[in-house]
Formats: structure tokens, sequence, C-alpha cells
């Protein structure tokens, strides 16, 4: 027996209505948990999610599962810690098993100019309520045995940035357990149906049009991951957003005895362990923009280099599976969340990389924002009228890899 | 470590037809890098060429050694991605081990190039 | 001692046990009584994960692929399905190395139809590679481009193919799935062919061939009896010490299903690879995924809960996310859905890699990105300076003792490495018109031989870099940018120059001069020592030769003092910088650091691209309105930043000064308790005894508040520069 076969979610599917108060384009974890929050929170389950493919098939399923909220702006900090804090009371809230597991990130630093960034990151990240502190190279070794701390004679670590609530959880489950709890309390969830169009009236999105025939709606959120200008197109609505690759790889199984996140801004790579044992680790985005869910060799030959540069006894372990996901970066690197300006038509997108730890904080606001009609302070900066407004956010903090 | 040593060049940076219209010796290595660039390499000096606008740098920041054909073909064969023209001699370039390199290959030999920022990566990359 | 007197070992959980030459580890261990993993139904080709185990330090290793050495160490780590431990450190392990090769055709796996497939490829006139796992040539995946990676007995093997990609990988057999099926003595038909050809002893035989009569397999560690249905359906107890399972086969398409649909390369399947993957019959009970320990009632409860489409059951059941990748699982898989829900579904993704191979072999023939050396590099190594990664390349952050450098520049003269700027010559009867629409200056009203600092932005209106323009003729101009800001400089002029069809000539000098900034009160007189009499007057620029070495001269100034930029040809550098401090000995020179230059321009307020700016940084934010002439007709930029002036100013880059020590750049603005923005450069001015600060401040109102608090400590609005405000130490 395996402990770690899914034993409890129970997904319960019905057919398609004509009409939802609100229909959301896209299964992943945004969608799903904006679903789960319309139902929790404000009792409004004449919900549809409509999925192209299969829920959580997109990124929701292929990033690498980190939860942090050590991001450069306070904006940021603010909004990703309320992430972090659901995600932390997730497991109890629905009863199941997401194996999330609070584990600290280390952000290493290996030159004067890393240690200026990486102290600057502390200080907005613990003003805001995500603590991060300065520790030297003693206490980096001690937290991470396992380091080579003369970066292979090329990369030395002089210090680290210690979040103390980077976390991992399992990404599939995520994306279950908040559809199950939308399903539970009413909400429909379709796989295999694809929106090809927008039903729009005067300046209000009345409806979406489906490979399954029209669906009337009295709001519509946009939570896809890769074609979200396509579908914002369908609402005459142009996004500041480029589609770039994002690729990964896991290790076979193995004990769990590697305990922190552990990140390398100039080696551009970070790793940390599954609750299942593989040791999963990825890098920078290509800066290519592409659509393209394949992986490419060089990708992993560069990555893994690095990797052992870092962390040695990795030579010695097998890799399993590598992939590709894609990532919608905006131009300040922040995601954009809310009205869109044509009536009742919502997005949540610009997740670039950090689309998996935001998932509950984006559900709670988009659901909120849904539900009254108006934007919570939390996601206000992130509107996407923004870029005209010249009110960018900033964040050098997210132009990170993960 | 194999020896690097300094290769200076001329470079002439001029429109395309005029560089086109440049006579190539058989004693100087001519490298055309770019539509609008060439290398001149070696003896005679490189002609006079009729663009008051062309810029004309000598170049030193060059840096580089000649491989025999098979330490060449050994090295290109673990570090570059894309295949060498065939033709002899001939001028490529692109990356190999991860370098921004220009290479001059001869019937017997090729002529791998850096700037010197390069250098002592190309060393180590060498071995 | 000879070879025959000396029976052959290798290391088994500690023991020495003896092979046979030619035997793989598994035989091996086989002959020696040991299994592995303790059992499942092995296969010998590769396919399953019941022969895993630890060599040589490595885990998850398939032991019927790796042929027995003496001395070799193996580990049963995987026995019952144990989880391996993480390594301590890594073993030592001989040099993996990778190379590349090129070919029309790659044909994947040397059995008879791959054999005929190359052959008829090589008539056709095509070259070809290919690669056989019988040979040690494991392909792990394919890849855009077309790439067909493979592990060889050479190492890595990459082959770049322009043509086809033929697979030709065969089929596998099918693993049984009944009760009993993970006991030992299990093996396929064609493992018990090749056991028996080693010498091993089968013991009593019991051949499965009808899926359907197999009931269960017995035992207690190993099989004793195998459980078979008979024409009457009754269960007939069948003693036995192997079960030999011939179940027919599954082709092995793994690697076509990667392959197909990549650009640019046709991709083909041929022989038993090519059959139509007919599933076996729906499984009633057993284990279906060894790798991860799924058996049929896990597969039920997962559909039971909604789990239907495969993708999602391989997910919540794990079914196929181990060693094998679904390689023994997925035909059990497909035909439990099938039979479920009515329709087959497609075989799920198939990812690289293939085959798992090590992190070790998968970095072979990787590189570290380059940190970009100056021409100076060695001189400042001899000089035993710190060397520090900024910008993209080696700087000397001190020389020891950054109070001196800093004092030298004050006070006496220091020099600089500054060969990391970029630099940039364009020339042509579009030059200035160029530069006219890529600058907010204007360009024209710089008269030849003189510079002037300039911004660079882009279409949003943002900074994106700053630097110098000098006017050398009318259809001649250098420019500079910031450290490691050359490169995506260049991209951006030379686009600019195309898509307007701009007739310049660009060169990109960055590399090829060095540059050495001599700065401090006593700069010109060391230049005079050097023999330069004619010194440029301020903003201005002259070609000279300074201690015999041809230079172009700048006269800017970013530490404060006076100061000459050196640009000469990359090989004169070192000749040139020890000659400048052999000349100034007597001035009392010594070369600065960035350490001590970060001091010395946040003195001066003189802002840093990217440390001091962010993305949003418009020149109205950075108080360089001056810099931006929105009467111009049209530069990049402009109307954005027209567009943004509208709107009303929500923050400013500022100078702020405190008493005490500096806090951390980036530390916390707050006023009234309320976040306020954030400081990005402070220092001890050591001149000025105080703190000296550059930051982001939020206004309210419309207005920037006077005052804030960092780390609890006052701290005051400061106009810019903090040391000589009208700058007659630069300009003397």
């Amino acid at each position: 027996m395996n402990e770690f076969i899914e034993q409890r979610v129970s997904l319960t599917w019905q057919q398609p209505k004509k009409s939802y108060d609100v229909v959301i384009i896209g299964g992943g974890g945004h969608g799903l948990a904006a679903a789960y929050y319309l139902a929790t929170r404000h009792g409004i389950t004449n919900v549809a999610v409509l999925e192209r493919s299969y829920i959580g098939g997109g990124n929701s399923g292929r990033n690498t599962t980190i939860i942090r909220s050590n991001y450069g702006i306070p904006e940021a900090v603010r909004f990703y810690q309320r992430s972090v804090d659901l995600y932390a009371t997730l497991e109890a809230e629905t009863d199941r098993w997401v194996m999330h597991k609070e584990k600290g990130m280390i952000g290493l630093a290996h030159s004067e100019a890393n240690m200026r960034v990486e102290k600057a990151r502390a200080a907005v990240n613990t003003a805001f309520g995500a603590k991060t502190d300065w520790i030297g190279p003693d206490e980096v070794k001690k937290m991470c045995p396992e380091l080579d701390m003369t970066g292979g004679g090329h990369y030395p670590v002089v210090g680290a940035a210690y979040h103390h609530s980077g976390a991992t959880a399992r990404h599939d489950r995520v994306v279950w357990a908040f559809a199950e709890g939308a399903m539970k309390r009413g909400a429909h969830v379709h796989q295999r149906i694809e929106v090809t169009g927008l039903q729009i009236a005067g300046n209000r999105v009345t409806g979406v049009q489906t490979t399954q025939g029209d669906i009337a709606a009295g709001a519509v959120l946009c939570a896809v991951g890769g074609h979200v200008t396509s579908v914002a197109a369908m609402a005459g609505l142009r996004l500041p957003i480029r589609t770039h690759q994002l690729q990964a790889f896991v290790t076979n199984h193995y004990e769990r005895t590697f305990a922190p996140i552990l990140s390398s801004g100039p080696l551009l790579f970070y790793v940390s362990q599954t609750a299942r044992g593989e040791m999963l680790m990825g890098a920078e985005i290509d800066r290519q923009p592409s659509y393209s869910y394949r992986s490419d060799y060089k990708f992993l030959q560069g990555c893994a280099f690095r990797a052992v540069t870092l962390l040695p006894f990795l030579r010695n372990l097998q890799v399993l599976r590598q992939w590709t996901g894609v990532c919608d970066m905006s131009p300040d690197y922040s995601p954009i969340m809310g009205q869109t300006g044509v009536e009742g038509f919502y997005i949540t997108t610009g997740w670039g990389t950090w689309g998996f730890k935001a998932i509950p904080a984006s559900g709670e606001q988009l659901a909120a924002a849904i539900s009254t009609g108006k934007t919570p302070d939390l996601i206000a900066p992130f509107s996407l009228d923004r870029f005209a407004l010249d009110r960018t956010m900033a964040d050098r903090g997210s132009a990170g890899t993960h | 470590m194999p020896k690097l040593d300094r290769f200076p060049l001329t470079r002439i940076v001029s429109t395309p037809a005029l560089l086109d219209g440049i006579q190539t010796s058989t004693t100087a290595i001519v490298m055309r890098t770019a539509p609008d660039e060439l290398f001149w390499l070696g003896s005679p000096a490189a002609p006079v060429i009729n663009d008051p606008h062309a810029i004309i740098e000598h170049d030193t920041s060059f840096v580089g050694t000649w491989l025999s054909t098979q330490a060449a073909t050994a090295w290109v064969s673990a570090n570059c991605e894309w295949q060498l023209p065939t033709t002899r001699p001939v001028f490529a370039q692109g990356e190999v081990a991860g370098l921004p390199v220009k290479l001059w290959i001869e019937p017997r030999r090729m002529l791998v190039l850096v700037q010197q920022p390069f250098a002592a990566d190309l060393g180590e990359r060498l071995q | 001692m000879t070879e025959s007197s000396q029976p052959l070992k290798l290391i088994i959980d500690g023991q020495p046990v003896p092979f046979v030459k030619g035997d793989s580890v598994l035989v091996a261990m086989l002959r020696n009584q040991h299994h592995p993993t303790g059992g499942g139904c092995l296969c010998l080709g590769g396919d399953c994960p019941h022969c895993l185990a630890t060599i040589d330090g490595v885990a998850y290793v398939r032991t019927c692929q790796v042929p027995a050495r003496p001395g070799c160490v193996v580990a049963c780590t995987h026995h019952a399905h144990a989880v391996p431990a993480l390594p301590q450190t890594h073993h030592v392990e001989p040099t993996t190395n990778a190379r590349h090769q090129h070919a029309d055709v790659v044909v994947i796996g040397q059995g008879k139809s791959g054999l005929a497939a190359a052959e008829l490829a090589r008539t056709a006139g095509q070259t070809v590679v290919t690669l056989d796992a019988a040979q040690g040539q494991d392909v792990i995946g394919i890849y855009p481009g077309a790439q067909v990676v493979a592990r060889t007995t050479q190492g890595m093997l990459i082959v770049h193919v322009r043509q086809e990609i033929i697979v030709a990988t065969g089929a596998a057999e099918l693993h049984p799935v009944a009760l009993g099926n993970s006991l030992a003595g299990l093996m396929t038909a064609r493992a018990a062919q090749q056991l028996q050809a080693a010498g091993l002893s089968l013991g009593r035989i019991v051949v499965i061939n009808d899926a359907n009569r197999l009931v269960r397999f017995e035992g207690e560690s190993n099989v004793t009896a195998v459980v078979v249905r008979d024409d009457q359906g009754l269960e007939q107890h069948v003693g036995c010490d192997t079960a030999v399972i011939d179940l027919g086969t599954t082709p092995r398409n793994m690697l076509h299903r990667m392959a197909a649909g990549l650009p640019g390369v046709r991709v083909s399947v041929v022989g038993d690879a090519a059959t139509n993957s007919d599933v076996p019959n729906c499984p009633a009970h057993g284990l279906v995924c060894h790798c991860s320990q799924v058996g049929v009632a896990d597969l039920q409860s997962v559909w039971d809960r909604g789990f239907h489409e495969l993708e999602l059951v391989k997910r919540a059941s794990l079914a196929g996310t181990g060693t094998c990748q679904g390689g023994v699982c997925l035909p059990y898989v497909r035909s439990f859905l099938a039979n479920k829900g009515g329709t087959l579904q497609p075989a799920f993704t198939a990812r690289p890699l293939a085959r798992p191979i090590t992190m070790g072999e998968v970095a072979a023939g990787g590189h570290h990105h380059v940190t970009l050396r100056t021409p100076l590099d060695g001189v400042h190594r001899a000089a035993h300076a710190h060397m520090e990664r900024a910008g993209g390349w080696w700087r000397p952050w001190n020389y020891g003792d950054w109070q001196a450098e800093y004092w030298a520049v004050r006070e006496a003269v220091s020099i600089m490495d500054v060969s990391t700027l970029g630099k940039m010559l364009i020339s042509g009867p579009d030059a200035l018109t160029l530069l006219d629409r890529l600058y907010p200056t204007k360009v024209s009203t710089i008269k030849t031989g003189m510079s002037r600092y300039v911004l660079l932005l882009d279409e949003k209106g943002y900074v994106l870099d700053d630097g110098l323009i000098s006017k050398i003729s009318d259809t001649r101009y250098t420019l500079t940018f910031t450290s490691g800001g050359a490169t995506t400089a260049e991209l951006w002029v030379r686009d600019w120059a195309e898509s307007w069809g701009l007739n310049v000539r660009i060169l990109n000098q960055t590399m090829s001069l060095g540059a050495i900034n001599v700065t401090g009160p006593l700069a010109k007189e060391l230049l005079a020592r050097a023999g330069l009499e004619k010194p440029p007057e301020f903003l201005s620029h002259v070609e000279a030769h300074v201690a015999g070495i041809p230079c172009r001269i700048f006269r800017l100034s970013f530490t404060g003092e006076l100061s000459y930029e050196l640009h000469h040809a990359a090989v004169n550098a070192p000749v040139l910088w020890r000659t400048l401090l052999d000349l100034g000995k007597s001035l009392n020179i010594r070369p600065h650091g960035l350490e001590a230059l970060l001091k010395l321009r946040l003195e001066k307020g003189h802002i840093i691209v990217g440390q001091d700016t962010d993305f949003d940084s418009t020149p109205r934010r950075i108080h360089h309105e001056w810099a931006v002439k929105l009467d111009k007709p049209d530069f990049v930029g402009k109307h954005a930043v027209l567009r943004t002036n509208k709107v009303s100013l929500d923050k400013i880059l500022c100078g702020l000064s405190m008493e005490g020590p500096p806090p951390i750049e980036g530390a916390n603005l707050t006023v009234d308790g309320n976040y306020a923005g954030y400081v990005t450069s402070a220092t001890w001015s050591p001149i000025l005894g105080k703190t000296v600060m550059l930051a982001w401040l939020k206004l309210s109102n419309d207005l920037a508040p006077d005052r804030v608090m960092i780390d609890g400590r006052p701290a005051q609005r400061t106009e810019t520069p903090f040391y000589d405000k009208e700058g007659a130490r630069a300009k003397a």
C-alpha cells in the first residue's frame, strides 16, 4: 500500500446547464479556488468551471509546488502572505491532505551584489509579515549540510536570506481539494468543454460560447493559463502578456532527508524534496516566448550542471522525468487581477512563475470581487488599468525563477 | 591548458555591397562576420575601402589558438551543437562550449578565436 | 595469477560473490540466490522495475542492463520496495562526457526491423546513426531540434537529426496482473530463455500463456504454485519453482509517442514497436503498478471517486509515475479504464526521460555562464584584489583597504578599471538622426569634441540605461552604456537603426577597448607626468597619447573629483595601468575598487541604473526631467513620457541623510508609522561625517515628506549632491 495514493477526494461530475450565475474559464487551481471561495465564503454555488482538458492539467500540474511570500514590494508581500496563510490552514478547512509542509526557504547569496539584494528583500518581507532573516554561511551550512559552500570553487556561499514560511504542497492535491470543495457545495466543473467565444451585450458580458453550445453567465472569470491573451481578445481586450516556457525535472524517490527549499539566484537553480521523496528542480524561464510544452535537453543539462555544483550528492541521483509549463509574464513581473473594463468580465493572469503559490489568495480575492462587485484592497494594486495609469507593480523580487 | 595567443586583426564595418567587393587574399585570413562587418587577419594589410563612413578598427582583443584537425574535431564534437560547414577553408561562428567563438577552418587545422573577456574560460574549456 | 584461477567476484550487500564472465549484475545475483527486489516478474529486457538495486552508489539501476564487473558494489536498497536513502556524498565516478553528432536519420533499436530500416536509409545515401540498447546505447529522450539523446558506454551522445527518426524499439512482454504477482520466481518467457542459456537452473517450470486462466500465484516469498482455471472453470494448483509468463507483448512505443509531432523531422515507427497497442484483459486482482505499489483495488477506488480521465487516474493512483514510467502498467490501466468507461483512452503523454540516468551524466558537457574578465583581470588578481561578480564581469571590489582607496580619490589620485563600460562607435550619414531618435536629449546640440550625459528610455518611457554621447565629427559618435548593459544596448541600437532603415555603421567596442579612469585632485598632474600636455576640458574629449599609448580621453566625473577616462586598445591596458601607478607613486596613488566607488558616487548623488532605478523609473520620478527634451519632434519613449507626465506623481527617488551608521540598502522608510518607501543606496560618508542615501519616497497628497524614519532613526530629505554641490572639484 502506497500512502501517497489519493484516498479521500471524491469528484462529482454534472451535465452542463444553459445558464449560471458565474462561469469560470479554466479548471486549474485558480479557477477552481475561485469557485470554492464563491461557494464557501459567499454562498454563490450556481457556478460552472469550464476546462478544455482535465482539471489541473495545465500549469497547476506543472509547477514546482513552492509556496512563499518573500517578494520584493509591499503589495506583493501582503498578497502572497495571505496565500501562505490560507495554504497553512487549507488541510484543516477542507479535511483533505494536500501534503502541505512548512520547510523554510534558503535564498543563497554568492557575491556582494547578491547579498545586497537578499538583505533588501529580507527587510521588506519582514516589515510586511513574511519573516525573513539574513543568515551567515555557518547557519546556512547547518540548515543544509549537503551544500558545497565553495560552490564548486566558482560560487562560494556568502550567506542567505532565510524565509521562514517557505513551504511546499502537492499541486494535484490542491487542485482536487478545491474542486471537490466547490462540487460538494453545488458548483459544476465540466471537463472537455472549450470556450470559443464570449457573448457581450453593450459593454457587458452575458455568456460564453463553447464547443458544447452557448452558456449564459451573470459574470465570467477568465482563469486560464497560456492562452489568456486569446480569451481576453474575445472580450476585445489586449493584455500586456508574453508567454514563456518554464521547465523542471524530478529525480527518483529517496528517503526524505533534504529539509529546506534551496535557491540560488546567480546559479539560476532551485531545489526541494517532495513529500514522496523526489528531488524537484527548476531554473529560469526561457527567454524566447513560446506556447510549447516540449522540454529540451539543454535545459536539463545546464540545470543539472549547476545543481551538482552546489549539491554534489545529486550527481548520483537518477533523473526520472522532466516537463514544461508556460508562464504568462506581465511587463512588471506582477499578476493582473480583477475587473477589466468589460462589465462582468474578470481576469486573473500574469502568473508568471508564481501562480501556484497564489492559488488560494487569488481565488479568495476574486470570489470577493465577483460577489460584491468591488475590488478588495488586497488586489486593487494589481488591476489591469495600472499599465495605462503608470502605476505598475515593478517587483524585482518576483523576477526570480519560481 | 593550451597557450592562447593574441591575434590582432582589422575589423571593417561598412555597407554589405562595399564589403562584397573586397578582394580577399591568399595569405591573409578574411572572415565575413556579418553582412556589414569583415575581419582581416595577417598580411598583406587590409585593403582601403572606399567608404568615408567605414569604421576601421585595429582590434587587439581577440585571442585564440590553432588546433590540429584531430583536436578540433574532438573539441567541436564535445562542445558544439551546430554542424560546421564542410568546405575548406571556411569561416564559422557561434556558440561552442558556451562561448561565442569565431572559427577559421583550414584543411589541416582550425583557428579558434574569442574576445579577451572569454579567454580564461576558453583556456579551461579547451582542456 | 591468471584470470581462470582467480574467480570473478562482485560485492552484494557486503559479501563477495562469484560471477561468470558475460553475466549481467542481475544474472550474477540470481546465480547466487539473490533477488534484487525480492520479487516481481523479471523481464531482463530493461522494461520492468523488479531488478533495481544500488550499484556503486547509484540507486534505481536496472541490474539486468549492467554487465557485472569485478569489485562492483551492489546494495539491495530496493528490496521489498524500500526507498533508498539520499547519498550523503557523491561517489567518485568516471568522467562522463558529452558529444554531438549530426545525421540525416537516426534508427533507435537494432533488431530485425531496425537493421532493415538503417540499411534502407544508407542505401538511399543518407547518413545514419543507429542506437541500440543491447549495445549499451540507451536513448533517454527525443527533443526539439530534433535531437535524440542517448547514454552510451562512451558518455552522453546528442544526435542532431536532419530528416527522420525511426523508432524500432520492438515490444516488451506483458507482465501478469494477478494476486501474488510480486512473488519471486516469476519471469517472462524471454527472461527464462536468457537465464537458462546462462546456465541457471529454474527448477520446476509452469508456463502461463493464457491470462484468462490465471487465477493467482502462491508462495511465501518465492512462488510455489500457480493457480489456474481449467476448462471446466475449476481452480487447479500447479506446483512450481518458476512461473514463466508468456502472455504476449505490448509495443515499446514510448519514444515514438515522445517524438510524434516534432516539427522539422519525420518520425516513424517500424517492427514490433509499430504493432497496434491492443490492451490486455481488464485485471481483477493484484498489483498493477509495481513502482508505486498500486493495485487493482486502488484503481477501482479512485475510479469510484470520480477520477476517470487517464491523466487524473495516473495522478491520483500514482500508477505509471515510477521508474518504469508506465512501461509495465500502462496497458493494464488503459484496459481497466476502458472496461469501466467504455472507451479506450489514448496513452498518457510520454515525457523524457525514457530511461533514468544520473544527474552526473546529464550534467556532462554543461558549463557555467561566463563571468567576463577585463584586460586588467590578471593585474588585479596579482595585486590580491578582492574580486566580485558585478554586472556580468569580474571586478575588483577592493584592494584590501577601501578607506585608503576612498581617500586617494578625494585627496590625491587614484585609478580604476572601467573597461566593463559598454562602448559603441556609430558612424554614417544618418548617425545623428539615429541618436536623435534614440535619446531624449537634443543630440544635435552636442558640439564636436564634446560629451553629454544621457538617459536612454524604452517605449514605455522608463529608464533603460544611462551613459555618455560624445561627438567626434558630424557623422561619427561614441556612446557609452552601463557595465552589463552593453549587449542589450547593442541589440537596442541595431534594432532601431534597422527598423528606421538608417545609413549607419555600428561597432560594439566594449570588449576591444580597455578603459581606465584617472580621478582625484592630482589627476591632471599624473597625466602630465604621463606626457599629456593638453588634457580635455570638462565634458570634452580628445585623442592623445598617455604614457606613449594612444587613447581617447573623456573628461567627466562619477566620483565627484577631477576625472579623466582613458579608452585604449585592450592590449595596452596592463602597460598603461602599471605606468600610471609608477608615475603616481610620489602622488600617493592607489587604485580603487567598486566598494570605494559606490561610496564616492553616492556622495555625489549619482544614480546607478538597476540599483537606484526600477522597471518603472520615469525621468520625472528620478528627477532627471532635464535630460528629456519634450520639444524634440520624436524620440523613443516620448509618447509614454507625455502620457505619464499627466498622471500625478506617486513616488520620487530622493536624497536622504542621517546621523549614525547606514541602514542596509533596502531598508524601509516610514512616515507616522506608515510605509513610505525604501532605501536603494546607503553609505557612511567619510568626508561628510554622516550617512547619505538614495531612496524611493512615496508622496502623499502630491507632497514628499521632509523627514522619515528608518529602523527607528530619523532621516532628513537632502538635496543631492551631498558633497561639493556646485561641482567645483569635478570641473576644476
